[in-house]
């Protein structure tokens, strides 16, 4: 069967959406990833977009569930990547996904998480010792 | 008026994504910005999914309108139709469903966008997007527009199909290489098949060249005996015709010589008789002659035959008195010559003692007829191999003893002939005994026939 495939990165997983899923896939994703935190104990998710073209209703939806559920499983979720034209259509559409974090890149998204997590990269303690 | 570009029908999920794409793809074509051409994907994944979910399946058409330079994309189902569309339209419906978006907020990506819904008929939605600007002269373009879309599979059912296309054709190639193995093997097979035959033709030619050679050397055995019996018979009545002194008297000496001359011969003579008779058992050329007689004459003839010899000795020959025995009706002659070669090996192996000659009924109608002597006897693992021709066994009276090895062969063959069976028990150093179980009657002779002779005897 078809799968998204979700990588284990220290405390966090990652998720890098390279193919036009079809709305089953994207239901077996959010019942997969919910699995894997819990088994895991993952602090943080970080979901890829940036290859998605489009993001419509359904998927939005679907991100914005994984949010909530990893929020009660005690991780935080980033949205990383999300082309200019699909956040667009996704504001126009009326699609705000609320509860859903974002952030440009996966490296972004990581000091979000990092952040929200208040463990702070290396660079960021730097700078807070100077200032 | 509406050029038809594509169509799309709506038959499972994988369907709403091919149908986002090809608009995706069509945008592209048309020139819309990449901006244009995900509100536009996006819109019709929304309606897509709306046909799909509220109708269970329907179908989206692509088309253009060539003079106002429109895209118009059509999604059109046979659902129950849209209920609450003034409110679904007011954004003011809870979809209990959906974010609640899919047609109001397709509206807003879309330049044009025309609900047609009647409950329980079904619904139609007509979107359009202004194109950037068609140049004149492009409807040709836009022909082969159409048959690029047609071509080209887009992401999904069709690359699935071709995966699979390919992987049917990896399987057959697969099976095309066993297919050759196999032809290879039955190949190797047949040949095999024809040296086996061949082999089996040869081995057929060698049993007929042996049959022929056995049947050649029993042909020469018995032509041989023929021609060796008769000068043999010359030199046996010759030898008579001296000791019976019929040409003059002879000195002791030479009457000695001729008398071993004698001897000899008629061994010899023996021993031709003995190979004649073999070689026409084994060429299945032996005739019987049945006759009607009583075991007591041929008992009578026999302790005639064997007095002589042994007059005086210190081994006796005796007769068992017999039970009552049926009548014989076999071949006599063949009897008593087993019965000979039994006594007389008997005594030829018994240095002192007795050679007891019995009989008795068996309860099948069988007559078993023993020689027991007192003799050296014959070891376990000799008393087959006696029954062999020409085997001798050593033994220091075997050694004295004159023989052709030939006596216990022929008998058993003899036995065989009339029906019985030959057998011998035997202890070393204490005896043997030789037992032939013989019917009384030849097998082959009908049974009436039998009485018959006997009444007129």
């Amino acid at each position: 069967m078809e799968r998204i495939p979700i990588l284990k990165m220290g405390d966090f997983l990652l998720v890098t959406i390279q193919v036009d899923m079809h709305d089953r896939l994207a239901m077996t994703l959010q019942d997969d990833l919910t699995e894997r935190i819990s088994r895991t104990g993952a602090h943080g998710v970080l979901i890829d977009i940036s290859s998605l073209e489009i993001v419509d209703s359904f998927i939005g939806r679907m991100l914005a569930n994984i949010a909530g559920m990893a929020r009660v499983l005690d991780a935080a979720t980033v949205v990383v990547g999300m082309q200019p034209a699909v956040a667009i259509t996704l504001v126009e559409l009326g699609l705000e996904l609320p509860g859903v974090r974002t952030a440009l890149d996966v490296d972004k998204g990581m000091r979000v998480l990092r952040h929200a997590l208040g463990r702070p990269t290396p660079q960021e303690a730097d700078a807070g010792a100077e200032g | 008026m509406a050029l038809p570009l594509l169509s799309v029908e709506l038959r499972g999920e994988q369907d709403i994504v091919l149908a986002r794409q090809r608009a995706r793809q069509i945008a592209a074509h048309l020139g819309l910005d990449s901006q244009d051409q995900t509100r536009l994907a996006t819109a019709v994944s929304e309606l897509a999914r709306n046909a799909w979910q509220y109708a269970g399946g329907g179908r989206v058409e692509y088309g253009l309108h060539g003079h106002d330079s429109l895209l118009t994309v059509t999604v059109s189902d046979r659902g129950p139709g849209i209920p609450h569309l003034g409110l679904v339209l007011d954004g003011r419906y809870d979809s209990p469903t959906g974010m609640g978006v899919g047609i109001v907020g397709s509206r807003r990506l879309v330049d044009q966008f025309e609900v047609d819904t009647e409950p329980g008929r079904g619904t139609r939605i007509v979107m359009g997007k202004r194109l950037p600007r068609l140049e004149s002269g492009a409807v040709p373009a836009i022909a082969e527009l159409a048959h690029a879309l047609a071509a080209t599979a887009p992401d999904g059912a069709s690359t699935e199909l071709r995966e699979q296309n390919r992987e049917l054709l990896n399987t057959l190639s697969a099976l095309q290489a066993r297919q050759l193995e196999i032809e290879r093997l039955n190949g190797e097979l047949a040949e095999t098949n024809r040296g086996v035959l061949a082999l089996y033709g040869e081995l057929d030619e060698k049993a007929a060249e042996l049959a022929r050679a056995s049947e050649l050397k029993s042909q020469f055995l018995s032509d041989m005996s023929h021609e060796l019996r008769t000068p043999l018979h010359s030199i046996i009545n010759l030898t008579r015709l001296l000791l019976e002194r019929l040409d003059g008297p002879l000195t002791p000496e030479q009457q000695r010589q001729v008398a071993l001359i004698r001897q000899s011969a008629t061994g010899l003579s023996q021993l031709v008789n003995d190979l004649l008779d073999l070689a026409r058992i084994e060429a299945g050329k032996t005739t019987l002659r049945a006759s009607v007689f009583e075991l007591a004459e041929v008992c009578a003839t026999l302790r005639g035959v064997f007095r002589p010899l042994v007059a005086g000795d210190a081994v006796s020959l005796v007769f068992a008195e017999p039970p009552r025995l049926p009548v014989f009706h076999t071949d006599e002659g063949r009897l008593s010559q087993i019965l000979r070669n039994l006594i007389s090996n008997a005594l030829k192996f018994t240095a002192a003692g007795e050679v007891v000659v019995s009989a008795a009924p068996e309860r099948d109608g069988t007559v078993r007829i023993s020689v027991r002597d007192t003799g050296i006897g014959i070891a376990a693992g000799d008393q087959e191999r006696i029954f062999e021709p020409y085997v001798q066994l050593d033994n220091p009276l075997q050694r004295n003893a004159t023989g052709t090895g030939l006596g216990l062969p022929l008998s058993r063959r003899l036995a065989t002939l009339l029906g019985g069976t030959l057998t011998v028990t035997s202890t070393p150093g204490e005896g043997s005994c030789f037992t032939l179980t013989i019917p009384p009657l030849l097998p082959g002779l009908p049974a009436s026939d039998a009485r018959l002779e006997l009444e007129h005897a």
